[in-house]
């Protein structure tokens, strides 16, 4: 077959980043880490918490997808967003920073998760410590777009770099970066022995007999990502964790949820290639899971939170709030 | 990256399209409901599409040797067989078989799209009528079909009003009713005038040689069973070693394609034949005097040989990944090529010979895994589009 020329170019900028910044917006590594600066999560431990790309960026991801849509829907033709995203990296210029600075609206706001993770976690009295800006990119969209051999390498590397930091276990949160420390390693790394949990797991095994109250009654209703559904089907431990706290009732999307979730629209790099089908799709999503009539959405993934909230604004049911799982627990431990 | 942009373009003015959008949700969701009401009610055809699963794997692996002993029972039966290896082998055959100014009554085959029959038919200076509603509908329209087994999908009621007001200049209402009558009435008399019918098959037996034909209109009976010759253009892929298999596959087939049970199915192994006025056979009694199946290989047995790429050929096109895939909602069958979504990137690439056109489809799939949750026979669609991709990225031993 043809090689390279027939990968859409939104995809080619994205392993392009993995491959020489280790993250997929090509920014600085240290800007990802920023969340846990307050946190004192000892930089060496056995057990590690795995942020991820996905909730350390998104603010300066979802500054560079609204640009990339408005590009798009300008009729403009279909490989210009990415050629326009392309250029300032000529230049050397760091665009997703850049953007990020611009419009500087809750950048803070999406880092919660990772926060409120890690607090939970602690809570728990689960030890962890967290690589920072040591930690590597899972690399996982190099797989997807059909890189096997770059993912292959940068796996290696990326195990290398954890068993020299003296890793044994890993929790991860992102549910991408999850499944490719546990299913796809192993694939192309030889006696390859990471404990791979997702936080859900790490969460739900900790948690019996704890007291768990939300601050307030509420209809929730659970958007099982595709990764963390259907790839590494975890499905009944997040709505175990939900059902244990109390004033949350759990509504579900009829027919649409566990292993029949509807996609959110951002999978595997689909929403860098098709920015305007993809954020009908987020909308179709969040059509479903608002007809609920739950008023917090509940979901584990940095690229749904960013699909659905866009797309809840398009609805004009901003008044539906969207959660991280992370982030409900630690409300539901604070009272 | 120009063969891109065109696709992407297309797909885009379908996805912005709201009536396309309409008429797949309401699809969906009645797709949905009457597949849960039949698995509901034989809730065996589960564990059966695990069988089938085994069926076809095992069948996949001997097409070719199943090939062979389905062609000799056919022979047996006093039917004509013939194994086309390439695309053009089986255009040459069928144009042969036919000739020319013959009137032809052809059932729904997506084999038969795959490779163009119909148009290549109709250069040949032949009169040939699609048959089942909605492909009817199309091939008056002059589209494309957007959906395996609802072809004509994503046509509103008053479309089809106006375009069969103009055939038959009589003014009609968008009552449906009143325009499935009229599709009736234009189409009675050409069955019965056919010099020929062509059809595919869901499914075949090879032990007897006998097809398969799941249908509910009625038109593929008619069509095998009026004019004086039958001809069948199978996929390889089709074959089962026994009839059992065949029939089991079958079942699941119209069980996952939302069906209780179809109105009909039919068993075809041979021409119409009687013994009646002292015991000699005589052929074509009522039914075809002639009897021929063409089988298809066009990369088949290649593709076989690919230990994730293979399960394409395990696909008994019921239609369930259509209706749980996120895009194909909003895009149809713009989202594919002459097999459709995620799935149709391997037929593309591998037996239409496509690479531009796969590589499309490849990363339009959004690798969420639905269609895999609905799959009676559980093709890992993410699986084998990321093998895929994996071969467009990376390239090919072949090159």
């Amino acid at each position: 077959m043809n090689g390279k020329k027939l990968i859409p170019p939104g995809l080619v900028y994205l392993a392009d980043n993995i491959t020489a910044k280790q993250n997929i917006l090509g920014t600085a590594k240290k800007e990802g880490a920023r969340w846990a600066q307050d946190l004192n999560l000892p930089p060496k431990a056995e057990t590690v918490f795995f942020a991820g790309c996905g909730y350390q960026y998104s603010s300066q991801l979802e500054s560079l997808m609204s640009l990339i849509r408005m590009m798009d829907r300008s009729a403009v033709g279909a490989e210009l967003p990415m050629r326009l995203a392309a250029l300032p990296r000529k230049l050397g210029a760091d665009l997703a920073g850049l953007y990020g600075k611009v419009s500087a609206r809750g950048s803070y706001a999406d880092i919660q998760p990772l926060i409120a993770a890690a607090k939970v976690l602690s809570n728990l009295g689960v030890k962890f410590g967290y690589l920072a800006e040591d930690e590597p990119c899972c690399g996982a969209p190099l797989y997807y777009i059909g890189l096997h051999k770059d993912f292959a390498h940068n796996a290696r590397k990326a195990y290398q770099k954890l068993k020299s930091s003296g890793v044994k276990r890993v929790i991860g949160i992102v549910p991408s970066c999850t499944y490719a420390l546990r299913n796809l390693f192993p694939l192309f790394i030889d006696e390859y022995d990471l404990e791979v949990r997702h936080f859900t797991e790490v969460v739900l095994a900790n948690i019996s007999g704890r007291k768990l109250n939300f601050p307030r009654k509420v209809k929730v209703t659970y958007h099982d990502p595709c990764q963390l559904g259907r790839y590494l089907e975890i499905i009944d431990e997040p709505r175990q964790i939900l059902s244990a706290i109390n004033n949350i009732e759990l509504i579900e999307a009829e027919g649409t949820s566990g292993e029949w979730s509807t996609c959110c629209g951002g999978g595997g790099g689909f929403e860098a290639v098709f920015p305007e089908l993809s954020q009908i799709l987020a909308t179709n999503r969040a059509r479903e899971l608002a007809e609920t009539g739950a008023q917090i959405i509940v979901t584990q993934c940095p690229g749904c939170i960013m699909q659905l909230k866009s797309s809840l604004k398009e609805l004009k049911a901003d008044s539906v709030e969207i959660l991280d799982l992370a982030q409900v627990v630690a409300m539901a431990m604070e009272t | 990256m120009s063969a891109f942009s065109d696709y992407k373009k297309e797909l885009m003015a379908a996805a912005r399209n709201e009536r396309i959008r309409l008429a797949l949700s309401r699809a969906i969701k009645s797709y949905r409901a009457n597949t849960d009401k039949a698995l509901k009610k034989f809730p065996h055809t589960i564990k059966m599409a695990e069988e089938v699963r085994e069926i076809k794997e095992k069948a996949t692996q001997e097409m070719a040797r199943l090939a062979e002993q389905a062609s000799g029972a056919i022979e047996e039966n006093k039917g004509n067989a013939y194994i086309a290896k390439t695309a053009a082998d089986a255009l040459n055959i069928i144009a042969e078989l036919v000739g020319s100014n013959k009137l032809i009554v052809k059932g729904k085959s997506m084999t038969g799209e795959e490779i163009g029959l119909r148009e290549h038919l109709e250069e040949k200076g032949n009169d040939v009528y699609e048959t089942d509603l909605g492909e009817f509908i199309l091939q008056k329209l002059g589209a494309k079909p957007m959906h395996i087994t609802s072809p004509a999908i994503h046509v509103p009621r008053e479309d089809v009003a106006q375009l069969f007001a103009r055939i038959t200049e009589v003014e009609l209402t968008s009552d449906i009713e009143e325009l499935v009558a009229t599709a009736r009435k234009l189409l009675r008399d050409k069955f019965c005038q056919a010099d020929i019918g062509i059809s595919g098959a869901n499914v075949v037996a090879s032990d007897t040689g006998t097809l398969f034909l799941i249908e509910n209109e009625g038109n593929i009976r008619l069509a095998t069973g009026f004019p004086p010759v039958h001809i069948a253009l199978v996929g390889m892929e089709k074959l089962v070693p026994t009839l059992n298999d065949a029939y089991k596959t079958t079942e699941v087939t119209w069980r996952y394609a939302n069906y209780i049970v179809p109105s009909y199915v039919s068993l075809v192994s041979g021409p119409s034949k009687t013994g009646d006025i002292e015991k000699v056979t005589t052929y074509g009694v009522h039914g075809p005097k002639e009897f021929h199946v063409i089988f298809l290989d066009d990369g088949r047995t290649e593709l076989a040989k690919h230990p994730i790429l293979r399960q394409a050929l395990y696909c008994l096109r019921c239609g369930g990944c259509l209706y749980e895939c996120p895009t194909f909602a909003v895009t149809a069958g713009h989202f594919g090529d002459k097999y459709f979504a995620g799935i149709g990137a391997i037929w593309a690439a591998m037996i239409s010979q496509d690479v531009e056109k796969a590589a499309s489809i490849a990363y339009t799939c959004l690798t969420c895994g639905r269609c895999k949750v609905r799959c009676p026979v559980k093709i890992d669609i993410p699986e084998t589009i990321i093998e895929l991709r994996k071969l467009i990225a990376e390239g090919d031993k072949r090159d």
